[in-house]
């Protein structure tokens, strides 16, 4: 087997939830070393879950954080204080990549903003994804994913051909999917870029623009005064009947969830994977002949490698110790249990 | 940024066997052109008209050999160096398949729309451009490593990958999500002049209740919400009901509340923030989704 095609390459994720955290995953599947940075003040969203039990490590026991972000370095490390910022500055020196998709505005908070980030390390490609990009009068628009399909333009052309829109809802939450397919291909070819000419990038993604993309040909269409209708299951006579969804020249079953676990195509497929521990992990949605993808690592607990990834880096053990010391470094969120 | 300049990229979508397959190959195809290559596209049965090859088409040839990849399916592959291979479920394993039955398949069908209604397909084709994007991110990343290659995308997988909390359910949580289940309190709610996205978490519940000014004690809680459906939609519906979308937008931005207007692909040739942003070219075209150090890359 040929070796990995990212081999080599160094993430700094600070991507939450899905958007970003598994655009970092989907980098780490293709061979690149990640190491997840979040604050004892600022975990991932997805790791205060419903259903957790406060008297335990809740922060370590997230069901979807740990099924997304299996197989990262974990670095738990205080941005808000000038040492932590300090600390998170010498890593990016050997980094490769930043991933983030914060609130807009954060980043330059701790003072880490791109144009800075950019000057000080003109080889680094930086991944901001984020809701409506990085610059319009409605950057600071607060939306999730079901909010960019009504934006976007997704939510108006899907639902009953006479009922109202429907959004895709917190289970799906569609742009955040999607864009993560989008925004690592997008930090290859900066890569690939980088290779030319020596220099780095800041990719401002928006998802909103991303979900309106993928509805290109409808707004061509409209744009020469041939909008399409809400079409309901379709403008080709797609429709159901005894829960098997029918189209011209073929059928098949509508399946919920438990099907689908049961189902052998998904069995034998790659959207969900296990890690060596034997828990279910994120799966990689492509398959190379010459190189093997697969999840060789289970999720790390908070801070679990703050020691190892500091000394990968060069700081003197005194140092690391005196970091633990004052908070700066931690392997616990300051605040819980979750509501 | 143009890190594909110079490669040169065969396009086999208008020789794939099946429909979705051929959307999936020409969306990777437009994103390799996107990044500077050479895409070539040849003629054949199943090519695209009007608005769909104007959107998937842009910036490609008809003729040209010597390629460095080649997209397509079983069908239509030829001998490249690296080959990026569409299926519905895996190498060689190509059932009669639309994008309507891959979502069924995967989940994603189900999962979308009320409880009390018909499942409802994500409009134009999202499981198709989905494995276009898998595909071209799996390809940039076989181009950069250098090599020969052989890439597999499985249409399915990819569904069921956008789908995951659905697809993952039962092995992660013992159950997997339903559609109008227990999280199923976003939807879009009638507004003066269409539909607004009703999107909140549990912190926005405070603002979102005093901006709608309900103070029924059953909606407290997201269970009594969600318990209380009919009566908590009929209790919030007059105060969207009358106002237009972009003042109940307004009001709730103003509270942090994530909600949206439904915007119809007409409102976003001229939507403020695509505009300011030159997102969408005068002819409807829209441009490459993402800035780079603050430039729109062209194509």
């Amino acid at each position: 087997m040929a070796e990995l095609p990212l081999r080599g390459v160094r993430v700094i994720d600070l991507g939450w939830l899905t958007a970003g955290a598994a655009t970092s995953t989907l980098l780490l599947d293709m061979g690149a070393t990640v190491i997840k940075v979040e604050g004892p003040g600022a975990i991932d969203p997805f790791r205060n879950w419903e259903g957790a039990d406060a008297t335990r490590e809740w922060w370590n026991e997230s069901p979807w954080f740990n099924f997304t972000n299996r197989g990262k370095a974990s670095l738990c490390l205080d941005l808000k204080d000038p040492r932590g910022r300090d600390t998170l500055l010498r890593l990016l020196e050997g980094a490769d990549v930043l991933v983030e998709n914060y609130r807009r505005g954060v980043l330059d908070g701790f003072g880490l903003g791109a144009a800075f980030l950019r000057a000080r390390f003109p080889r680094l490609v930086i991944a901001s994804i984020s809701s409506q990009g990085e610059t319009g009068p409605e950057r600071d628009m607060v939306s999730f994913g079901s909010t960019l399909e009504a934006t976007g333009g997704l939510a108006a052309l899907t639902g009953p051909k006479h009922g109202a829109p429907v959004i895709t809802g917190r289970d799906v939450n569609y742009p955040d999917q999607v864009v993560c397919l989008f925004a690592t291909g997008a930090v290859v070819a900066a890569l690939m870029e980088r290779d030319r000419t020596g220099q780095g990038a800041h990719l401002d993604l928006s998802q909103r623009e991303l979900t309106s993309f993928l509805m290109g040909e409808e707004l061509i269409a409209v744009a020469e005064g041939t909008p399409s209708p809400r079409h309901g299951f379709g403008p080709d006579g797609e429709h159901l009947r005894d829960n098997t969804a029918h189209w011209p020249g073929g059928s098949a079953p509508v399946r919920d969830g438990a099907a689908l676990s049961e189902s052998p195509e998904f069995q034998n497929g790659t959207a969900v994977l296990r890690a060596p521990d034997g828990s279910a992990a994120k799966g990689i949605p492509f398959r190379f002949a010459t190189r093997e993808l697969a999840v060789r690592d289970a999720c790390h607990r908070l801070g679990a490698d703050n020691r190892a990834v500091l000394l990968d880096a060069g700081f003197p053990p005194a140092d690391i110790t005196a970091l633990q010391e004052a908070g700066v470094l931690a392997d616990r969120p300051r605040k819980g249990p979750p509501r | 940024m143009k890190p594909l300049a110079g490669r040169r990229i065969l396009d086999l979508s208008a020789r794939c066997a099946q429909r979705p397959h051929a959307l999936a190959t020409a969306m990777a195809g437009r994103i390799c052109a996107m990044y500077g290559a050479t895409v070539v596209r040849p003629d054949g049965p199943m090519a695209f008209e009007g608005p769909l090859a104007r959107f998937l088409d842009a910036g490609k040839q008809r003729d040209g050999d010597g390629f460095d990849a080649a997209l397509g399916d079983s069908a239509s592959l030829t001998e490249a160096p690296i080959t990026v291979r569409f299926s519905v479920f895996g190498p060689g394993e190509d059932p009669p398949m639309s994008e309507f039955g891959l979502l069924a398949l995967s989940g994603l069908l189900d999962i979308v729309g009320e409880a009390d209604d018909p499942p409802s397909p994500l409009a134009g084709h999202q499981p198709a451009y989905a494995a276009g994007l898998a595909g071209s991110t799996a390809l940039l990343a076989a181009l950069h490593a250098g090599g020969r290659e052989t890439i597999d995308i499985s249409l399915f997988d990819v569904t069921c990958w956008l789908n995951w909390k659905v697809a993952a359910g039962v092995l992660v949580m013992g159950r997997a999500p339903k559609r109008g289940g227990t999280r199923a309190d976003w939807f879009t709610l009638p507004a003066a002049d269409g539909h607004i996205a009703l999107v909140y978490q549990e912190k926005d519940w405070p603002p979102l209740r005093e901006m709608v000014g309900t103070t029924d004690p059953r909606f407290e809680t997201r269970a009594g919400r969600l318990t209380h459906r009919v009566d908590f939609e009929a209790a919030i519906r007059p105060w969207f009901a009358a106002r237009t979308r972009e003042d109940i937008t307004r009001e709730a931005q103003s509270r942090r509340i994530p909600i949206g207007p439904v915007r119809f692909p007409a409102e976003l040739l001229h939507d403020a923030q695509h505009t300011a942003r030159g997102f969408i070219a005068p002819d409807g075209t829209p441009r490459p989704p993402m800035l780079i150090d603050g430039i729109r890359p062209h194509g």
